[in-house]
């Protein structure tokens, strides 16, 4: 189901990417990825991020549910402690605090440790980029479906069409889009839909979760807060083409707007998208995340979820908050070096332009 | 187009989207699912409660007379009175807003004292250990989330140091850190665009000092792009500040947002939300006004 989800969405947008960029754009590609060492690391950054996600059953050691509260909160390996722990206990009919010396020992089988509930860490991290890759790809997916759609509308009719799109871009433009998203996923509920694993329905891992739950409303909401950015950057694309000779050629010989809008104007404002895309893609990480930690998420299997978890327990076991929070910065550096790379590549001349969390 | 036409057009402008943001507040309790009744009602509660609870927050009327009261309310400074506690929404929310601007504030004069010298440093210097320090810097600030930076600075501070991070000043950039990163980005990769056009050649070419050349021509046209999207990116301080206030637990509105929609105080939930928003126009029209101050280009649009 999730491969069919995947490729009805992006089907359409690989077709359109291969008649949208011309071999001189993939040359300029070839040429700055040789050239810079940070398109490489973040290239090798975001592959990684991918097959962690996709593999995830194979990858991650535990089932990332289990609990096992033998082994709370023990600490990733090189990072065994002493702590003192405190229990009371009756002595002669008075009630007495002992402070014990502890050893607690990280466990092998454990490398980044487990949390308050004895998960293990290495699990949860793996299984949750699964979350954030999938909420990116589709809320991207959803904002710029839905953004493309209104600025191309808008720059290619202009006038009333244009003022009237235009200002309701500005009311939205008006909420922070952290703030709009909290409000939205509060208010419609934290839905999410159970999807099957391809790879434990097929049999390879059957110890692992059945199922994962991708967050719908998240997706939904993040997708919707964002298509401003994606119809200021279209809008911008339709009204540069639309003097074009050849879009008045087009209509000239009786094309409607539709078959215009699909067939000229878009494929020429793709390589802007694509970049805007990719830089949206790490924002709405981020966004995603902090919604999870605010407790706005249709799982908990997510990185920020795993933050906000791990924050009553800084004190004794600062690694639940801490290991969840480098994947973030990991996958987001990469995702962004991957966006500098298409930038200075193809020059789109968006500077700037794109939603933070 | 006179300075004083175009902040007129630009705050009529304003008011028409402070009026968009009010109506989408208020349809927004009419889209989501759940009746705000049942979140109010005791769960046995028969017809004639629940309508006695309509009557008494005027949920019986129809939808554009409860639209219109809400507006003319507005008008008047009246928000309503919050479902869950009766009392005035007006002083919760101002009780809550005060916090909520201080650390905005200084997570914005942060931002702009840091980004915009840094970006010009790293411009100018590129190449240099200075240029790749701001260059890192800008990277991981953009991609890290803030509410997880102020984690590992309680973990550190507090944890590991003893020290408390209790005051709101202390602690005042976390808001800002996506925000400042990205216009030190937006900085140095305009800057540098500029340092590479004609004009900066031939100003150079007739003898202009340096600093002259940097500082007043090319940072002046670098501004320019530069205070378009710190005004676009206002609401990532916002968030930003929501989120700080959630990992630190001050009561700022961005908790009071949180706690209303927790409640379904639907009060709450739209005069904050109407807050939120027009704060954020107004903030818009400031920095359109100091944009066409730096670009009289804009006015004559």
């Amino acid at each position: 189901m999730i491969w069919e989800l995947l490729s009805t969405i992006f089907g359409p947008v690989w077709k359109l990417l291969r008649g949208g960029v011309s071999p001189r754009t993939v040359r300029n590609l070839r040429k700055e990825f040789r050239n810079s060492l940070l398109a490489k690391i973040g290239v090798a950054l975001v592959v990684a991020a991918i097959l962690v996600a996709a593999f995830a059953p194979l990858l991650a050691p535990h089932d990332p549910t289990n609990q096992n509260l033998d082994k709370s909160n023990l600490p990733p390996i090189g990072f065994s402690k002493e702590t003192t722990e405190t229990s009371s206990e009756m002595v002669n009919g008075s009630i007495e605090v002992v402070n014990e010396t502890v050893f607690v020992e990280a466990d092998p089988a454990h490398p980044l440790g487990t949390d308050s509930l004895g998960r293990d860490m290495l699990s949860r991290v793996i299984y949750g980029a699964r979350t954030s890759l999938l909420v990116g790809l589709f809320g991207t997916a959803i904002a710029a479906i839905a953004g493309v759609t209104v600025g191309l509308v808008a720059g290619y009719y202009g006038g009333k069409v244009d003022d009237a799109l235009m200002r309701s871009a500005d009311v939205m433009l008006a909420f922070p889009s952290l703030v709009l998203a909290v409000a939205l996923v509060g208010l419609f509920g934290k839905a999410a839909v159970r999807v099957p694993d391809p790879l434990v329905a097929i049999g390879i891992e059957p110890g692992m979760p059945a199922s994962f739950a991708l967050p719908g409303t998240v997706i939904l909401v993040v997708g919707l807060v964002n298509w401003v950015w994606f119809a200021r950057v279209a809008r911008g694309e339709a009204l540069s083409i639309e003097g074009e000779e050849y879009v008045k050629a087009a209509r000239s010989v009786g094309a409607d707007d539709g078959f215009i809008l699909r067939k000229h104007v878009l494929p020429n404002s793709v390589t802007p998208i694509l970049v805007l895309a990719t830089i949206q893609i790490a924002a709405i990480i981020l966004l995603e995340s902090a919604l999870s930690f605010l407790g706005f998420s249709g799982t908990t299997l997510s990185w920020g979820f795993d933050i906000a978890q791990g924050r009553g327990y800084l004190a004794s076991s600062w690694w639940i908050s801490t290991v969840p929070g480098v994947a973030i910065v990991l996958t987001v550096i990469g995702i962004n070096l991957v966006g500098d790379w298409l930038r200075d590549a193809l020059d789109p001349g968006i500077e700037g332009e794109g939603g933070g969390p | 187009m006179s300075m004083g036409r175009f902040l007129l057009r630009r705050i009529l402008q304003g008011v028409f989207v402070i009026w968009g943001v009010v109506t989408v507040v208020f349809l927004l309790r009419f889209v989501t699912p759940g009746d705000p009744i049942t979140f109010i009602a005791p769960l046995d509660a028969g017809p004639q409660v629940r309508e006695n609870i309509a009557r008494e927050l005027g949920l019986h009327k129809p939808l554009y007379v409860q639209y219109f009261e809400y507006l003319v309310g507005l008008v008047q400074g009246d928000m309503g009175y919050s479902y869950i506690q009766g009392t005035a929404a007006r002083s919760r929310i101002f009780n809550r807003l005060p916090a909520t601007l201080e650390l905005a504030i200084a997570a914005s004069i942060v931002a702009i004292v840091i980004s915009i010298p840094l970006g010009v440093v790293s411009a100018t210097r590129r190449h240099d250990p200075a240029d790749y320090a701001a260059t890192t810097f800008s990277l991981v600030g953009i991609s890290t989330p803030n509410f997880w930076l102020g984690i590992m600075l309680v973990l550190v501070l507090a944890v590991g140091l003893g020290l408390f991070p209790t005051s709101r000043r202390a602690i005042g950039f976390l808001p800002g850190t996506y925000f400042t990163a990205l216009i030190t980005r937006l900085t140095r990769s305009g800057m540098l665009d500029e340092l590479g056009k004609t004009y900066v050649r031939a100003s150079r070419a007739k003898g202009l000092p340096e600093t002259l050349v940097r500082y007043k021509h090319v940072l002046r046209n670098t501004l320019i792009p530069v205070v378009t999207v710190l005004g676009l990116q206002m609401g990532t301080l916002i968030g930003g500040a929501v989120i700080t206030e959630a990992v630190f637990n001050w009561p700022g509105l961005g908790t009071l947002v949180i706690e209303a929609i927790n409640d379904r105080d639907w009060v709450l939930i739209q005069g904050s939300l109407v807050v939120i928003g027009a704060g954020f126009v107004i903030v818009n029209i400031l920095v359109d006004a100091t944009y066409a101050y730096i670009n009289p280009q804009v006015r004559a649009e």
